[in-house]
């Protein structure tokens, strides 16, 4: 910790949009309807799509606008819009009666979770800060960030009893992983961050599928009824 | 205009300066506030209006009150004059009584006032004047750990936690004031700074009868020259906040930095413009937002406690 050690205006705006990301994480811990989440799910990955475009502008390197161009497709665009089609009808803002199940579904108190959550990126930051890593294209600041996001959404995927914000947790912890990808190794060959991003749409798929089929047999997207079947 | 400008004048300015134009910014929000509601609103003036009718007002006491209930009104008023001495209210330079206390010097100064209010309000007796300080307590009590964790930020970031510090050093380069650092305390002090002024998120700023009243609800028996006092008061602490928002941590811009009377004058326009600034968006605000249920405030509190910590966070780990 140097106090009077200014970054400079590239690092401080990529560290600015990296704690952004974090705090959007964050932010999905209150949303009460599916149709926000993956509003908020859609933010993160254009923040993310932005941080893209500001390392290629000063780093100089123009594989990153590609990889821009696709977050931005697929993670704005393409996944939120397949997860609104596929959880047409399950979304307790078209249909009331199922209002509670994203709203209530938090296992603690919102005002507690927030309190764990900052102890566990604390943990986060301090674990990654601790590692001697010298990241070329993006500030180290960003890394720590990165793997707080990551935490972050495991207590949101521990702390919410719907599967919906368990699906989004599991989409925004992918977040964090690109996050993290970006600073340590942005150089990449593209062809492997592409065929990363498709694979999330896969997954976005697959859980999709499975979100769609539990809210057609319990009419919920609670996870409380699936204790009945432990053995 | 080359008239020097002698240092205690200046520092009597800057009292002036507050104590002068905080009811013109609290007339000039509950104006817009109107606007945008499509009302027409009282004129900005009108708190000077009203202070001008309280103060040749009778003033009474409840029964068996002692002499607290009426000291209180004005140690408190005597508080938040004291404050602007040891902030930048006026000028880049510390003035010779700016170093009498830092930030939290400030903070100590201005949560003593509030001690007193609320101490006065139970000597009324009155269920409704003690539920207002009972509640304006227990959530300062919750704001405090985010001022403490803005302060950390500001003393990592400057080594000290003089006002003028900060100032300087956000005035130094562009990379100070984009650095999250900076950006997260500024963001938590501005949410701190709606709780401590009774703004939306928090309390309805206008209104006499309401459930979910905090700070508004203190000076319910208190009238006459006591009541305006309290009113004055209350104006002049919402533009010492956000004089600290703007000239330490915002825009640090517009200040003196010689002691000509010119750029004084200058300095004592800017503030109230830039505080008329912050004025709009805290109007905008109040209208689109609904007031928190009151057991919803510590989750309000908890969203700027996040950005306070992350601050310091990103500071930790080597020039967040």
């Amino acid at each position: 910790m140097l106090p009077d050690q200014t970054p400079s205006v590239y690092a401080g705006g990529a560290n600015v949009i990296a704690v952004l990301i974090l705090l959007l994480e964050f932010g999905m811990f209150r949303q009460a309807l599916l149709r926000d989440q993956v509003r908020l799910y859609a933010g993160q990955s254009g923040l993310l799509a932005a941080l893209a475009v500001l390392v290629g502008a000063v780093r100089d390197l123009p594989g990153l606008y590609v990889l821009a161009a696709v977050t931005a497709a697929l993670k704005v665009v393409a996944i939120p819009l397949v997860l609104r089609r596929l959880l047409r009808g399950a979304d307790p803002a078209d249909v009331p009666a199922t209002g509670a199940d994203i709203a209530g579904s938090g296992g603690l108190g919102l005002a507690s979770t927030v309190l764990i959550a900052i102890v566990v990126a604390a943990f986060g930051f301090f674990a990654a800060g601790a590692l001697p890593i010298s990241a070329s294209a993006a500030p180290v600041t960003a890394l720590s960030v990165s793997v707080s996001v990551v935490l972050v959404a495991f207590v949101l995927m521990i702390q919410r009893r719907d599967v919906a914000s368990q699906a989004i947790g599991l989409f925004s912890l992918e977040n964090g992983v690109s996050l993290a990808a970006l600073v340590v190794a942005a150089s990449l060959p593209l062809i492997l961050e592409v065929a990363l991003t498709f694979d999330l749409l896969l997954a976005v798929v697959v859980f999709g599928l499975l979100i769609r089929m539990h809210h057609g047999r319990t009419e919920s997207l609670s996870t409380a009824d699936m204790t009945s079947l432990r053995g | 205009m080359s008239v020097l400008l002698p240092v205690p004048v200046v520092q009597v300015l800057q009292v002036v300066t507050i104590a002068g134009a905080a009811p013109a910014v609290s007339g000039l929000i509950a104006r817009l506030e109107a606007r945008l509601q499509g009302r027409r609103g009282p004129r900005v003036l009108q708190p000077y209006y009203d202070l001008a009718k309280l103060f040749r007002k009778e003033a009474l006491a409840p029964d068996g009150a002692s002499w607290v209930f009426l000291a209180a009104p004005i140690a408190a008023f005597t508080c938040y004059l004291t404050v602007p001495l040891l902030i930048p209210v006026l000028t880049t330079y510390g003035l010779p009584l700016g170093y009498m206390g830092d930030i939290l010097g400030g903070g100590f100064i201005l949560s003593l006032a509030s001690f007193l209010v609320a101490v006065a309000a139970l000597e009324t007796g009155s269920p409704y004047a003690q539920l207002g300080a009972s509640r304006a307590k227990t959530f300062a009590a919750i704001t405090e750990p985010v001022i403490l964790f803005v302060v950390f930020t500001v003393s990592l970031l400057t080594g000290t936690d003089l006002p003028y510090a900060l100032a300087a050093t956000v005035r130094s380069s562009a990379g100070q004031i984009i650095r999250p650092a900076h950006v997260l305390a500024a963001a938590a002090l501005f949410m701190v700074i709606l709780y401590e002024t009774a703004r939306i998120p928090v309390e309805t700023h206008t209104g006499t009868n309401e459930f979910g009243m905090i700070e508004e609800a203190r000076p319910f028996e208190h009238s006459g020259p006591y009541f305006a006092l309290l009113r004055w008061g209350s104006a002049a602490k919402q533009l010492i906040l956000y004089t600290i928002l703007i000239n330490v941590f915002v825009a640090p811009w517009g200040l003196a930095s010689t002691q000509q009377a010119g750029s004084v004058l200058l300095a004592m326009i800017a503030l109230p413009a830039k505080a008329c600034l912050l004025g709009v968006v805290i109007a905008v605000i109040d209208n689109s937002f609904a007031k928190l249920r009151l057991f919803k405030i510590t989750e309000f509190a908890s969203a700027a406690f996040l950005l306070a910590v992350l601050g310091v966070f990103t500071l930790y780990l080597g020039g967040g």
